[in-house]
């Protein structure tokens, strides 16, 4: 009898030119917790949505429960207990979290939909595994753990035997991890299988009772969780051996780059509304703001760029208040940005790397005179960037739009760098982007460090924050909790803050000025 | 390769349309070659009828032209049919009203006013869709017959010739454009025309002011990131565009009649407008596309003259035409409209971003 | 200007009676808003709907038989557009825009070939849509005029909206509707056809707008004119948006183009030029769009204002 109650062979599937999976194997015994690690692009999110039935696969067998499937659909899938929770819920804001959960297997009388069932049904779940959510509000009025919860008993709800979870701690605090690693282990001794789809090895080292690695589409191995280490992971993962903490100088600052007084901006959800923030960048400094993704680091962002209206307080860059001026006019004052949605905002992707390169000095000389443009120079500049920034391919004129997350991210880095502001500001510059580019995006920020420009960064990920930051301050709910210097900053402290607590051992240093 | 697929899917788009038209001719009785033979007679065989296609491609150039431009921003501005008015009568006034003046100041003063009138008033659902995300297209439309409205009204009360046809004085005899192809009625307007098709082309290749088109209607939330004001873009690219669209209409006025006429434009712009949607608003193919349609419509008289086949019928073609255009060009031109699908799919957020995208 | 003789009583039936055709192309373009589609075709499918229900009814004499068949009619129209944009990935401005054109274009060879004249035809052997005579209410001055010799189109019309409104809130199917419309992704995942929904909502609004054209030409009149919708298939989309997408607000928007409507032929009889008149629905639909969207965009900037007390 087999021992597995999903087997993936020899998988192949293409995305146009590029080959998103060759030869994938995996496979996933019941009642165990198999994480699926990888870089950025290395195949695993693909792999699974091939099983939950979004992709249809260009080769391979998939085997469920024995059985081989084929021509697999969300609904098929569903239908052979395959449950999946994305990295961007599929959860409409409008409707209610009752009416999400529900959503395609309705209780009803008839053609109608029974209410009272499906909220007796959703009462079993919260009390069954402990997840605490609240059936009436509507997705845009709860918060992103709560969310996620209703995406698991959303699965649940459908008869999941088998759970896939696509990098689900992305967005948890490590206290918020425990509680959530808690359910998982409910989870197993209920009986159910888990995917955990993960690029964090510490956590797959604490949780996983496999590991399957993939690289590049391919399938590297499958190992029990007792048998290696994380620093054996990132050797499978990256073929080579990896080091993640580059040298970090200490700095040496001048004056203040940017200065944030008592800063009021909207939010996209109640928690994330900036209400009273106050902050400094120095010249030659990094500060790193931590915080889980959510907190309002993105609308403080937008605020100090232009992108989202101040409501209150004030933003100060190099002496020039520039609250509520235009993108230009803060661009023209010394800004410079890596954003954190590169699709969105850094790039413009159905145009060419050059005209992306150049799209913040479109108007100057050598690039244009007046409105006409200069086509020669900015090639020219392009190819010298191309080079500096290792850019591939490395045609100028070549589309952005097919590009991978760590080529893409090179040309939204070379633009700003090379842009050489006063103030830096960069925001999850290592989110989605392999270890390789990872490397050269961390270097070159301590490079423009050493140059004596200011950089505010931002990074959901807490390794790179106390790798990179000088002073780390941390957001919460809008608000910042506290700021502490580098050296006596670990992953503890930090991360208390990051859930709004007091770390012990630490004097109130909250909402103060940095 | 993907650039002649979507040459070779327009031809192949035509030549569907064209049997289908066959069919439905045979059906009713009529000889299909002999029809499509005097359709092309009488676009191109004599004085009368190449002038009369040259005539009708101008207005459709233009509009086809206005229409383009303001797609390049992801704006419809379905209401170059109000602007076309709207120009036509603003020339009409200027042209009857300060006789006296020296011919080419007339005729600059001419142009500019009606290009002016056009540009506001487009300007205005620029602004809404702009500013609170209204949408363009059923405002346009909307707004397209209060623009026939206002001209009705102007030209059966103050300002008519009072001749008991509804028209304007004529203009003054120094503005009228020269008909240069008697007995058509094709004129010197269709130099202006192509002048001004080559600026716009030039403008959008190769000027800072392209640029900002482009980048605003693939990603406009990049576009503001990198300091590009999209809202100013989009009303300056409405503007252009009613700009374009008026002097459509101050070209017939002084080209072809010599007055505003009520209800003269039997959807002149809309035929532009179909022309740009059928090449996906490409500046390059636009000119073709509209001087093929000038074709189809210039030979459609011919055609009923001579065999009784009904000029509905090629409207009807052209309709079908449009039909399988709309879907055939997708498929060959995906680039543009895959990479606005990334930004929207992968931006992981839903529909509303306020004034930059289509309010629900 | 006797300001008694224009807003009297009867104007409520008249304001209704202008509103219904519109509210059956608004209800075509609420039902696929639903589905994220933007039905700029209705103008298209009404007009394709009126002539045939024109046509069936002056060659049969049967209006029930012109009704069903406008309503085929109606879904031909709007299945080519489904196709070409579902399938094809069609532009959907474009598509309803190309539909707009090939029904004024058909509908214009149709009365010559079909009918044989040009412009506009009628004839006293057209069928109309059968009006309910309820001869207790002939006594009274005030119920004959408001609810006496109704439409039945009109009665219709307001189930029509009852039932819409049930089926988008109540029911399994609207529930899969809504989420595909506001996110198909996850309705995708949640095992449902987005497609075939699509094409659902398309069939129904095009049996919607099939029916709001036969109103048009055998049930409020009795004849077809060329390009007779004359933008109140805009005005429904108008509608529709003025609603949000809700099916009862959207009856509310046309009532208000109906009332514009009566009141502008009641004022054109005082000497108003006729153009104003013409003029003010549309300026007044105008208007209602911008205002609803710009009360969104207070009412979502005040929801994410960071001044605002914190809400539960």
């Amino acid at each position: 009898m087999n021992e597995y109650i999903v087997e993936m062979s020899d998988i192949e599937k293409n995305f146009g030119q590029v080959k998103a999976v060759d030869k994938g194997q995996f496979n996933l015994k019941k009642g165990e917790i198999h994480s699926l690690i990888g870089e950025n692009g290395a195949g695993k999110s693909t792999m699974m949505k091939i099983l939950y039935g979004i992709y249809p696969k260009d080769g391979g067998t998939i085997k469920v429960g024995g059985g081989e499937l084929s021509d697999i659909s969300p609904k098929k899938a569903i239908g052979h207990g395959i449950g999946m929770v994305h990295q961007e819920f599929m959860l409409v804001n409008e409707l209610t979290v009752l009416e999400n959960i529900i959503l395609g297997f309705e209780p009803r009388k008839k053609i109608v939909i029974d209410f009272d069932k499906a909220r007796k049904e959703i009462k079993k779940y919260i009390d069954t595994y402990k997840m605490d959510i609240q059936p009436n509000k509507r997705i845009n009025q709860i918060s992103v753990g709560e969310a996620q919860r209703v995406e698991i008993i959303k699965t649940l709800y459908r008869g999941a035997e088998i759970l896939i979870l696509d990098e689900p701690t992305a967005v948890l605090t490590p206290q918020e991890c425990k509680k959530f690693f808690e359910i998982l282990n409910n989870l197993k001794a209920d009986g159910k299988s888990v995917v955990f789809i993960s690029h964090k090895l510490n956590e797959v080292m604490e949780i996983s009772d496999r590991i399957t690695v993939m690289r590049q589409g391919r399938f590297v191995d499958t190992v029990n969780r007792n048998a290696t280490n994380t620093a054996g992971l990132a050797k499978m993962m990256v073929g080579r051996e990896v080091f993640l903490n580059v040298e970090k100088k200490k700095a040496q600052t001048g004056g203040t780059v940017l200065d944030i007084k008592d800063l009021w901006t909207s939010g996209e959800k109640e928690l994330s509304k900036i209400r009273g923030v106050s902050l400094d960048v120095k010249a030659g400094e990094i500060v790193g703001i931590a915080g889980i993704d959510g907190n309002g680091q993105s609308e403080l962002i937008e605020a100090i760029t232009g992108l989202r209206k101040v409501e209150k307080g004030a933003v100060i860059l190099d002496g020039v208040n520039i609250t509520n001026c235009s993108p230009k006019k803060i661009r023209e004052g010394g800004l410079t940005h890596i954003p954190e949605d590169r699709n969105l905002r850094g790039l413009n992707r159905g145009m060419s790397i050059m005209d992306n390169l150049v799209a913040v000095k479109l108007d100057r000389k050598p690039f244009a005179k007046g409105i006409i443009r200069n086509r020669k120079e900015i090639y020219d500049f392009s190819k010298s960037l191309i080079k500096k920034f290792d850019i591939r391919p490395d045609d100028p004129q070549a589309l952005t739009q097919s590009f991978s997350g760590g080529n893409a991210q090179k040309v939204v880095v070379a633009r700003e760098v090379d842009a050489e502001g006063k103030l830096l500001i960069a925001s999850q510059p290592s989110r989605g982007v392999d270890i390789g580019a990872i490397e050269s995006i961390r270097r070159i920020l301590n490079e423009v460090k050493a140059n004596g420009k200011g950089i505010l960064l931002i990074s959901a990920d807490l390794e790179e924050i106390l790798s990179l930051s000088d002073r780390i301050v941390v957001m919460y709910e809008g608000k910042i909790m506290g700021v502490v210097k580098a050296e006596d900053a670990n992953e503890d402290n930090i991360g208390m803050l990051m859930m709004g607590g007091i770390p012990a051992g630490m004097s109130e240093v909250a909402g103060g000025e940095a | 390769m993907k650039v002649t697929n979507k040459y070779v899917n327009l031809l192949f788009t035509i030549v569907i349309s064209m049997l289908i038209g066959a069919v439905i001719m045979l059906i009713l009785g009529f000889n299909p070659l002999e029809a499509y033979f005097q359709l092309f007679k009488g676009a191109f065989v004599g004085k009368l009828n190449l002038g009369t296609t040259l005539q009708k491609f101008v207005p459709l150039l233009l509009t086809a032209m206005a229409f383009a431009i303001s797609s390049r921003v992801g704006v419809f501005n379905v209401g170059v049919e109000g602007e076309l008015y709207l120009g036509a009568m603003a020339a009409a006034w200027v042209g009857f009203t300060f006789v006296g003046l020296p011919a080419p100041i007339h005729i600059v003063l001419c142009f500019a006013f009606a290009m002016l009138v056009g540009a506001v008033w487009a300007s205005i659902p620029g602004a809404l869709k702009a500013q609170w995300g209204v949408n363009e297209v059923c405002v346009t439309i909307l707004m397209n017959y209060v623009a026939t409205f206002i001209t009705s009204y102007l030209v059966n009360g103050p300002f008519s010739a009072k001749t008991g046809v509804p028209q304007t004085p004529a203009v003054a005899a120094g503005v009228k454009l020269t008909q240069f192809m008697k007995p058509s009625q094709a004129h010197t307007g269709l130099f202006v025309a192509v002048a001004a098709v080559i600026f716009i082309y030039w403008l959008m290749s190769s000027s800072t002011i392209g640029y900002k088109f482009t980048s605003v209607g693939l990603n406009p939330f990049h576009a503001q990131y990198t300091g590009i004001d999209p809202k100013r873009t989009m009303i300056g690219a409405m503007l252009l565009s009613g700009a374009v669209g008026g002097m459509a209409g101050c070209i017939e006025v002084l080209g072809v009649y010599g007055y505003f006429l009520d209800n003269f434009s039997s959807g002149i712009a809309f035929d532009g407008m179909l022309a740009a949607l059928i090449v996906k608003s490409d500046i390059k193919t636009v000119p073709f596309m509209a001087f093929f349609l000038a074709v189809l419509k210039s030979g459609a008289l011919g055609m009923e003259r001579y065999t009784g086949v009904p000029k509905a019928i090629v409207d009807t073609i052209i309709a079908i035409f449009i039909i399988f255009a709309t879907m055939e060009a997708l498929l060959a031109f995906n680039k543009k409209r895959k990479a606005k699908k990334d930004v929207q799919a992968s931006s992981g957020k839903q529909s509303e971003q306020g004034g930059l995208k289509n309010g629900i | 200007m006797e300001f008694n003789s224009i807003f009297d009583y009867t104007l409520i039936y008249a304001t209704i009676r202008a509103a219904t055709p519109i509210l059956f192309a608004a209800l075509a373009a609420v039902i696929t808003q639903q589905a994220d589609i933007i039905n700029i075709g209705t103008e298209g499918i009404m007009l394709t709907g009126a002539f045939t229900a024109v046509c069936i009814s002056y060659f049969t004499g049967n209006w029930f038989l012109a009704l069903i068949v406008s309503m085929i009619a109606g879904i031909i129209m709007s299945m080519i557009m489904a196709v070409a944009h579902i399938r094809y990935k069609a532009d959907i401005c474009a598509i309803g825009t190309a539909i707009n054109m090939f029904a004024l274009a058909i509908t214009k060879f149709g009365i010559k070939q079909f009918l044989g004249t040009t412009g506009s035809f009628t004839d006293p052997k057209i069928a109309a849509i059968p009006r309910i005579n309820i001869p207790l209410f002939e006594s009274n001055k005030y119920l004959d005029g408001l609810f006496n010799n109704w439409s039945l189109m009109e009665v219709f019309g307001i189930i029509m909206v009852l039932i819409m409104t049930f089926m988008l809130y109540r029911t399994v199917w609207g529930l899969r509707l809504r989420s595909v419309g506001r996110f198909p992704m996850a309705a995708e995942t949640a095992g449902i056809n987005v497609n075939k929904m699509k094409y659902q909502v398309m069939v129904i609004s095009g049996i919607l707008g099939g029916m709001a054209g036969a109103h048009l030409s055998i049930g409020y009149s009795q004849m077809f004119t060329e390009n007779m919708t004359n933008g109140r298939g805009f005005m429904g989309v108008a509608a529709m948006f003025f609603g949000s997408t809700n099916p009862m607000l959207a009856w509310i928007g046309c009532l208000l183009f109906g009332f514009t409507d009566s009141i502008g032929g009641r004022l054109q009889a005082y000497g108003w030029p006729s153009q104003f008149v013409l003029m003010m629905p549309y300026i007044i639909t105008i208007s209602v769009l911008t205002v609803s969207l710009w009360r969104k965009a207070v009412r979502d900037a005040k929801i994410k204002s960071s001044l605002v007390a914190e809400q539960s």
